[in-house]
């Protein structure tokens, strides 16, 4: 349970890092796709199943996917390909801010008493059969709404990158 | 045998972090909803973390998780949407190119 943990914080730290410091766009979107593996691990690692299988079909499945189709179409043809950190100055700067904030959030969860709290033991098996009763009698109505707003989002997304088409 | 609750929150807070820097330091806009998504994924994770080390045999703290999920992919969506919507208009994804509110 231990080396899992570990191995799979560091698979999620690695892909973080390189997503966010990479130059090549396609190569940062494969390191966001480690890193969504690696979420989704621990989704497994902490018994919610259901939510890894989410975790890699829609952000694996759908979001990489979108990403690398926005990362195609909008390919700069003479300008700076990829747009990397070359920040100078200001790159310090986020890093500083950064790890300030990173500083005080770790100082903050070393201080509470709850960080210690070892793992509660997850009685049920059929976890995924008891979520899904779950969410057609009592969260109903928020999964209703969830879908009238994904429909929407996607209609918006259509419509927003139409607009230009339209215009002329 | 189990990792304490301390672990894996100071492992949000930590790609929280690295999330925020991409989104401040990057300039590429598609770059920067990638930091974005990485911001998301921790909070996310701290939320099935809560759930795993302090439910009572409920699961709402799941439910919970898998509408935040929904509501990221609905996020991403349009996102990506709009920078494609802003390369047409400035031929562009450089967020410093993005100055003007008129078109």
């Amino acid at each position: 349970m231990n080396i899992a943990f570990y191995i799979l914080a560091a698979v999620t730290l690695l892909g973080a890092a390189l997503a966010v410091s990479l130059r090549n766009l396609v190569h940062c979107l494969l390191a966001l796709v480690l890193f969504f593996v690696g979420v989704a691990g621990h989704f497994f690692l902490l018994r919610a199943d259901f939510l890894g299988a989410v975790q890699i079909l829609i952000y694996i499945g759908a979001v990489a996917v979108l990403i690398l189709f926005a990362i195609m179409l909008t390919r700069n043809v003479s300008g700076t390909e990829g747009g990397g950190n070359s920040l100078g100055g200001a790159w310090w700067f986020g890093a500083g801010i950064t790890a300030a904030l990173a500083a005080l959030a770790t100082a903050a969860v070393r201080r509470s008493s709850l960080a210690a709290t070892l793992s509660s033991p997850v009685t049920e098996q059929g976890i995924v059969k008891t979520m899904g009763r779950l969410l057609v009698t009592d969260w109903v109505v928020p999964l209703e709404i969830m879908a009238v707003l994904l429909t929407a989002a996607l209609i918006g997304a259509v419509v927003v990158a139409l607009e230009e088409d339209r215009k002329s | 045998m189990s990792v304490p609750l301390g672990y894996y929150l100071t492992l949000g807070a930590v790609l929280f972090a690295i999330g925020l820097c991409g989104a401040l330091t990057r300039k590429n806009a598609i770059a920067v909803l990638m930091s974005i998504e990485i911001m998301f994924n921790a909070a996310i994770l701290n939320f099935v973390v809560f759930w795993h080390y302090l439910h009572n045999g409920a699961l709402t703290g799941q439910v919970f998780a898998l509408f935040a999920v929904a509501v990221a992919a609905a996020e991403s969506a349009i996102g990506l949407a709009l920078v494609i919507a802003v390369y047409r208009h400035y031929r562009s994804v450089n967020v410093d190119d993005m100055r003007t509110l008129k078109g």
